[in-house]
């Protein structure tokens, strides 16, 4: 074999000079139906994103009928006044298009992603289905039949399992989000088209609804083709809509989901926290980064390239629902997976690395890399139409000015270390985490328990 | 440096160029400008994946690609990560079985930096390579290993097909995560003599995409990789050719603890690279490509007999490429039912080819697919690479989508006719048992609560 090869080292180079980048400003107007539409220009891009959403939110779901707004969601692509199921089906996809549907705690969301050259193809079904559904008795029996067979394979997977324990434990038993997004085999069973039909008159309209467009609209007569598309759509105005509160119950404790045999045991570390209207955002952002954002952030410095216990935890901060008073929240979250014999340890290593955090604080360096890359990583993350599409939707959302994005990143820029370490202490204190972990309880509980984080429970699987 | 192509676009590419460059030491170039957003894509392709690995030795191209991330001669521990990102770049890297890719995405102003932590682990991994890594990465492999197979219903399918498809000794028999016990063979020597084989420049290929000064571009890729020595170490891969079709069907029943029966198959189909493979793209996309395909409409809409079905294609250039069917079956359905539909709607399908309406929605997905692809220049980069490496054209990325437009329905119907058949598959039914007893199970201290 050759010896080390040798070649010539230079020093590490300096960047060149930044080109700007901006997040993109939408256009905002507004359709004769009262439908807001949100439309942005990207030169290249071919294929456009249309997002659309309702402001059908889960906790408006009637009682005991859990899962309606997802099969709703579904039903839309199963067949309008004009079209059956299959022939909605077959004409998306000879139009190239993909549309995806989900019911969440904000509202419904419609995504389609279109070739440009198809785009007015791609909307026409899009309003068709919005206008018109045709919630059809067996197709909405055949989506229900299905949601119920999909039940048993999310509760086999590991973080499907911990998220939904860590929702239940977390929120009070009448809040929606204590409860599976989609519904449980006794709510989804009892959906059926009137139910669906319901839902559908109550909560759907274009006056509440908003559209996202982006992609090259080059050549394209947007105005005209909503006018004839979504342009279409009928319905009663507004009505205000009472946003209750979010509470949880953070009080420090572990659950174990038993899952005996489990070579791995899951992890998801939680509690909530403010939403983007507060002015904490940003230094939570940055906070969060720096704590488990990335393999070279503190937990994984540890967890990972130092002990190996896991592919890779991380930490993160995502918007459970908005108000346009702020007083939404956010789920504050560490997840991963670390495998049985390490739970212990890798549990004793993370609770160390967030009192080092608390009684260090973040350095100057570590916040400064953090800032580089998170607003550094923006041209790169916004170059689809998708992704424009998408955070801008989830401005719309979170009751949020379009300029929102922007500003952060602005934000984040001048978000200095004190305000960062401060943001990711308070969001993670020690003693106020619910720990969900999916494994084999008779190897992992009584490790778990001798860390002293909270009393342990053990539920089964099923 | 003798210069490659003009950039200039050919028929059916969208408007994109490529040009291609060879460095003295074997390194090849593959540059193509675009200047809509401030970004530039770095893509190195190594031909080498677990196609190349030896008995005894499977998962060590993937955990080399771990060790890649661990420091060179200039760049300190986890450096080429905090370097990326703190530049505001993307990293990461994949192997498959027939290569192991890197690639960063960069702000373009810092471009230059990806090209030369790039080419210092290129030329001088084993100056840090070391026990300690080693030791760490192969714990890190292991837990991948567990959480994205062993840990999750039905995770070892593919590894259990793939095993079925390819025979004992065949290159492609077994998966790029390897086995639990050869990754704990594995040896730090083992790592070093993987590099010395085949990481070369000659053994590469480099792609950058994006808002690139191609003259400056390729002056730093001279700069930086241009002194690092090739060689003729790579021995050449073992024979991956196999006859067309299996011969007969071959059957596995596991038996475990999974949520629902279930029915997957592989089917051995033409080579990537040729019309034929294009035209198994279209079949399997018309038969079980989404949910205006046949086998969805038939067991998920009309039987009502499963919960999802579908099919994929594992294009593969050194072996016969892979159909993997999956069908996951609705409440108390035996797998018996599903089969039968099946092969109705197989041999129907062979019997009577596409109908018009059925190319022109698979083609139509196709292409949507080909725009998503080349419309981020991170993803242009890795199908330039890759038709460089593995069919030695980068300029058959641009043009790819175009064959696929011109495949016929004969073509379609005569793939499936002499591959989507019951003795040219493997099969694999998973029956689920009980789920063993809880231990330790205290049932009164969740409802005290």
């Amino acid at each position: 074999m050759t010896e080390l090869a040798t070649m010539d080292f230079h020093p590490r180079p300096q960047a060149g000079d930044a080109k700007p980048w901006a997040f993109p400003a939408p256009e905002r107007g507004s359709l004769d139906n009262g439908l807001t539409v949100l439309r942005c220009h990207r030169p290249g891009q071919q294929v456009v994103a249309v997002e659309v959403l309702l402001d059908a939110p889960l906790e408006a779901e009637p009682a005991g009928l859990d899962g309606v707004a997802t099969i709703m969601a579904r039903a839309f692509s199963e067949g309008t006044d004009k079209h059956s199921a299959e022939d909605f089906a077959a004409e998306l996809e000879r139009a190239g298009a993909t549309l995806d549907a989900h019911a969440d705690h904000p509202g419904v969301r419609l995504s389609l992603e279109v070739p440009a050259s198809r785009l007015a193809k791609g909307l026409g079904l899009v309003a068709d289905a919005l206008r018109a559904p045709a919630f059809a008795d067996s197709e909405v029996e055949r989506l229900v039949a299905n949601r119920l067979d999909e039940i048993p394979h999310e509760l086999a997977n590991p973080s499907r399992r911990g998220a939904k324990e860590l929702s239940k434990e977390l929120f009070p038993a009448d809040s929606r989000m204590s409860r599976p997004r989609q519904g449980t085999e006794e709510t989804v069973a009892a959906i059926d088209s009137a139910g669906v039909r319901a839902f559908y008159e109550k909560h759907v309209r274009p006056a509440t609804a908003t559209a996202v467009v982006v992609g090259d609209l080059t050549g394209i007569d947007l105005d005209a083709l909503l006018g004839d598309t979504l342009g279409a759509w009928t319905g009663s105005p507004a009505e205000p809509r009472p946003v209750p509160p979010v509470t949880a119950d953070d009080t420090g404790r572990v659950v174990i989901v038993d899952r005996p045999g489990a070579v791995q045991t899951q992890l998801l570390i939680g509690r909530i926290g403010p939403d983007r209207h507060d002015r904490v955002w940003p230094a939570q952002v940055l906070g969060t980064y720096c704590l488990g954002g990335t393999l070279t952030s503190r937990l994984d410095r540890v967890l990972r390239e130092e002990k190996g216990y896991t592919y890779g935890v991380r930490a993160f901060g995502q918007v459970l629902r908005s108000a346009p008073d702020g007083t939404g929240a956010a789920m504050l979250a560490i997840s991963g997976s670390v495998d049985t014999p390490n739970t212990g340890p890798a549990l004793e290593d993370l609770w160390t690395v967030l009192r080092t955090l608390a009684a260090e604080g973040l350095t100057d360096a570590e916040r400064d890399v953090a800032v580089q890359n998170l607003v550094g990583v923006a041209p790169l993350k916004y170059e689809t139409a998708a992704a424009v599409a998408s955070t801008l939707a989830d401005q719309v959302e979170q009751h949020l000015p379009d300029d929102y994005q922007a500003t952060l990143y602005r934000q984040l820029a001048t978000t200095g270390t004190v305000e960062a370490t401060a943001a990711a202490v308070s969001a993670f204190p020690v003693d106020r985490l619910v720990t969900v972990l999916v494994g084999d309880a008779a190897q992992i509980k009584a490790p778990v328990e001798a860390l002293g984080i909270g009393e342990v429970t053990v539920v089964a699987a099923e | 440096m003798p210069m490659g192509h003009t950039a200039t676009a050919q028929a059916g590419s969208g408007g994109l160029t490529a040009t291609e460059h060879r460095l003295a030491n074997g390194l090849r170039v593959v540059l193509s400008e675009d200047h809509l957003t401030p970004v530039a894509a770095v893509c190195l392709w190594y031909d080498v994946g677990s196609r190349h690995e030896v008995k005894g030795r499977t998962g060590l191209a993937h955990l080399f690609e771990h060790l890649m991330f661990q420091g060179s001669a200039q760049v300190k521990g986890n450096g080429h990560f905090e370097l990326v990102q703190g530049a505001g770049g993307s990293l990461n890297g994949t192997t498959s079985f027939e290569r192991t890719n890197y690639f960063e995405t960069m702000p373009a102003h810092e471009l230059e930096l990806a090209l030369w932590l790039e080419a210092d682990r290129m030329g001088s991994l084993l100056a840090a390579l070391d026990d300690e890594s080693m030791e760490n990465q192969r714990d890190v492999v292991k837990n991948e290993r567990r959480q994205r197979y062993d840990n999750v219903p039905y995770g070892t399918a593919f590894e259990k097909l793939t095993a079925l498809a390819y025979p004992e000794g065949h290159p492609y028999h077994h998966t790029p995560i390897g086995s639990m016990a050869d990754l704990d063979a594995a040896t730090l020597e083992d790592a070093r003599a993987f590099f010395r084989t085949y990481y070369a420049p000659n053994n590469a290929v480099l792609s950058v995409v994006g808002d690139i000064d191609p003259e400056q571009t390729l002056a730093w890729v001279e700069k930086y990789f241009g002194s690092i020595p090739g060689h003729d170490g790579k021995p050449a891969p073992r024979d991956g050719s196999l006859p067309e079709t299996i011969g007969e069907q071959l059957r596995e029943v596991v038996e475990e603890e999974v949520p629902a029966r279930a029915l997957m198959a592989a089917y051995r189909l033409p080579h990537d690279g040729t019309r034929a493979c294009d035209a198994a793209d279209l079949a399997l996309t018309v038969l079980g490509g989404g949910e205006s395909s046949r086998l969805y409409n038939r067991l998920v809409r009309r039987d009502r007999t499963a919960v999802a079905a579908g099919f994929g294609l594992l294009r593969l250039a050194g072996a016969p490429s892979l159909g993997w069917l999956d069908v996951k079956t609705s409440g108390d359905v035996e797998v018996p039912v599903i089969e039968t539909a099946i092969d109705e709607e197989l041999a129907r399908f062979a019997e009577e080819g596409p109908t018009a309406e059925e190319m022109e929605r698979a083609q139509a997905q196709l292409e949507r697919e080909w725009l998503d692809r080349l419309g981020t220049v991170a993803g242009r980069a890795d199908e330039l690479c890759r038709y460089a490496v593995l069919f030695g054209d980068p300029q058959l990325a641009l043009t790819a989508v175009q064959r696929v437009l011109e495949i016929t329905p004969e073509e379609v119907q005569e793939v499936a006719k002499a591959r989507l058949r019951p003795d040219n598959r493997a099969v694999l039914v998973y029956e689920p048992t009980a789920p063993e007893a809880p231990a330790d199970q205290d049932e009164n201290e969740e409802a005290a609560r």
